[in-house]
């Protein structure tokens, strides 16, 4: 029997909105195995970027659980928390999110800052993730002086610079053109290939290609519509 | 990549605005030392001025005195083994323990005398020694010198010995103008000039040479008494009397309280006035300080929000706004205490009035860079402890 690596059990997430209270999750329970590369899909508002948020550690549930590796996240004080997502966690946040005063390779850095490591092993290690995402020439641009792809690159260098076991991703092609889009999930697929477990929101069919399961969500629940979610893969494979 | 290079980063990012935070520290801590400099140079050169200004102790002869009242009225002082002050007492007080501290010495011998057939008291002094330590003295008259031109500086001029100098009301009595002839005890003298009106006893006197008066009252050698000027700002004044009445066993050594009370009190209002006027343009930088890391926080909500997603605590948020506030209060520290200086040099003598020079006090760059520091990491607290409050999904809006 495979491995769980992230198990979500009854989450629901409740907050208030210009004084009425929005249910954003109700009930969201989802095992996710480790290897496992999953593509969360939905309109806007159907609490896909919560259920991430929740599952990064960032943004405590109303109730239920997360536990990541068997690891209770929410059971963790604050401070932990960040040492949790820092040892287990990659983020690509929507936009890339680059740090922009700093170079591609100081931004890849930045997850090594807080550990006990000497300049010269962190450049070495970021250095390394840079050429493996196909960046090695332009290490010391800034972000402005990057492609939207090359950006994107260096924000995965930066998820996984600290070899987390879990990446999760939101919207990571949203702002790039269908070909570099693709390279960016071909780079996805192979960082899963080489086992890292990948949780992905997306709203692009496409992208689901590149996915070994895609799940569904609507008016924050898990959609169990077959015949939708058969609609959207079939999309995304055309 | 540490947190230090973030932090410095960010700084060169942000030229502008750690310019304008940096000139706010500059501003605040160049005021403090500016200040201080000049408050200190106006302390010692007020205290010297001060000090010239008239004695702080006088000597006169030891005796041992009964005071005789009836009914609350005194009748008579009965006075008796009275001791002597000699001209041979001027240099113990020179070689007292307190010597470093002497600044003028004025001997004096006072006695009645007939002028001119009439009732007078005299006063010998040495001319140069009585008007420096007395600079209010000024003539109204000088021999020689037509009415409404230029009279000399008292201090400045040299008195011939067989010449007097009357006071305003002793000219009057006696009916004598600058350069007639006053007849004293026998002997002739020319009047070398009259005094302007003090309002005070003073007014009353004639004015000789000491050595002539000595001849004139038949006491070669003696004094009545010795006014003494001392340099107060580096030892008080009590240790002045101690170590005069010390070296003197013949005489008796009042401080004149007033003088040292009116000299501190004066420089306290000054470095009061100093420190309060430091305190507003600090408070100012503060508020600098506090808006502009504020608006920096604000500006750097998703930054921040990264930061916190990626692993970094709470403390280490923290940490990179004290290190931005440190480097900038650092440099602000720095060159605040240089022109701070510079201020003092270059303006200080014309805005306090002061006629040296003024030192540049390198005992203050130290000071001078933990004040701005200390008050960038105050002003700094409330932004740093905001951002590290910053709720990380707010911060990259996934709510």
């Amino acid at each position: 029997m495979a491995e769980i690596m992230i198990a979500m059990k009854q989450l629901t997430k409740a907050y208030k909105s210009m004084g009425d209270e929005v249910q954003a999750l109700r009930g969201v329970s989802l095992d996710i195995e480790k290897g496992e590369s999953v593509a969360v899909m939905g309109q806007s508002g159907s609490g896909k970027s919560t259920l991430l948020s929740i599952l990064g550690g960032l943004n405590p549930p109303t109730s239920g659980s997360v536990e990541v590796d068997g690891i209770d996240v929410y059971a963790l004080s604050q401070e932990m928390r960040a040492d949790f997502r820092r040892e287990y966690l990659g983020f690509v946040f929507q936009q890339f999110q680059l740090i922009p005063y700093l170079t591609a390779l100081e931004n890849v850095m930045l997850p090594l800052t807080t550990i006990r490591k000497s300049n010269k092993e962190k450049r070495e290690i970021a250095g390394s993730v840079l050429c493996r995402v196909g960046l090695a020439g332009k290490m010391n641009r800034l972000p402005n002086q990057l492609s939207g792809g090359e950006q994107e690159r260096v924000a995965i260098a930066r998820a996984i610079v600290n070899e987390p076991p879990v990446v999760l991703a939101d919207e990571p092609t949203g702002s790039l053109d269908t070909k570099t889009g693709d390279e960016i999930m071909a780079l996805f697929q192979r960082l899963n290939q080489d086992g890292l477990t990948v949780l992905m929101v997306t709203h692009n069919p496409d992208n689901t290609r590149y996915m070994s399961r895609t799940i569904i969500m609507k008016d924050g629940q898990l959609c169990t519509d077959k015949a939708e979610l058969l609609q959207l893969v079939s999309a995304g494979k055309r | 990549m540490n947190i230090l290079q973030i932090a410095a980063n960010n700084l060169k990012r942000r030229r502008m605005k750690m310019l304008f935070l940096t000139l706010g520290l500059v501003v605040g801590v160049a005021t403090v030392v500016a200040l201080v400099s000049i408050v200190q140079a106006m302390r010692l050169e007020l205290g010297d001025r001060i000090d010239e200004f008239g004695a702080n102790a006088v000597i006169v002869p030891r005796s041992e005195g009964v005071e005789l009242r009836f009914g609350g009225t005194v009748v008579s002082d009965v006075t008796f083994d009275v001791q002597e002050l000699t001209m041979a007492d001027l240099p113990k007080i020179r070689e007292s323990v307190v010597a470093e501290y002497i600044n003028i010495v004025s001997p004096k011998l006072i006695g009645a005398v007939k002028a001119d057939g009439k009732n007078a008291l005299i006063v010998g002094v040495e001319p140069r020694q009585k008007f420096t330590q007395k600079p209010w003295f000024s003539l109204r008259e000088q021999a020689g010198v037509p009415t409404g031109g230029k009279v000399g500086d008292l201090a400045l001029l040299d008195v011939p010995g067989e010449s007097v100098i009357l006071g305003s009301s002793a000219a009057r009595y006696l009916g004598k103008k600058a350069g007639d002839t006053l007849v004293i005890n026998g002997r002739t003298f020319s009047v070398f000039g009259i005094l302007n009106e003090l309002g005070a006893e003073e007014d009353g006197l004639i004015y000789a040479d000491l050595v002539a008066v000595q001849g004139l009252l038949g006491r070669p050698g003696q004094l009545s008494m010795i006014e003494v000027s001392a340099w107060c700002n580096f030892c008080p004044i009590e240790e002045v009397v101690a170590g005069l009445a010390a070296a003197l066993p013949n005489g008796r050594v009042v401080a004149l309280r007033q003088a040292a009370m009116f000299r501190y009190q004066t420089i306290d209002q000054f470095s009061a006035f100093g420190f309060a006027l430091s305190g507003v343009v600090l408070f100012i930088a503060a508020l600098v300080v506090l808006t502009t890391m504020l608006s920096s926080v604000n500006e750097r909500t998703r930054e921040i929000g990264i930061f916190r997603a990626i692993g970094f605590r709470r403390v280490h948020v923290m940490e990179i706004i004290f290190l931005e506030a440190g480097i900038v209060s650092a440099l602000g520290g720095l060159a605040g205490y240089v022109l701070g200086s510079a201020v003092a040099q270059v303006a200080g003598p014309f805005l306090a009035q002061i006629q040296g020079h003024i030192p540049m006090r390198s005992d203050l760059i130290l000071p001078a860079i933990l004040l701005s520091a200390v008050l960038a990491i105050l002003a700094s607290a409330y932004p740093a402890i905001k951002a590290a409050q910053l709720d990380p999904a707010e911060a990259l809006r996934f709510i």
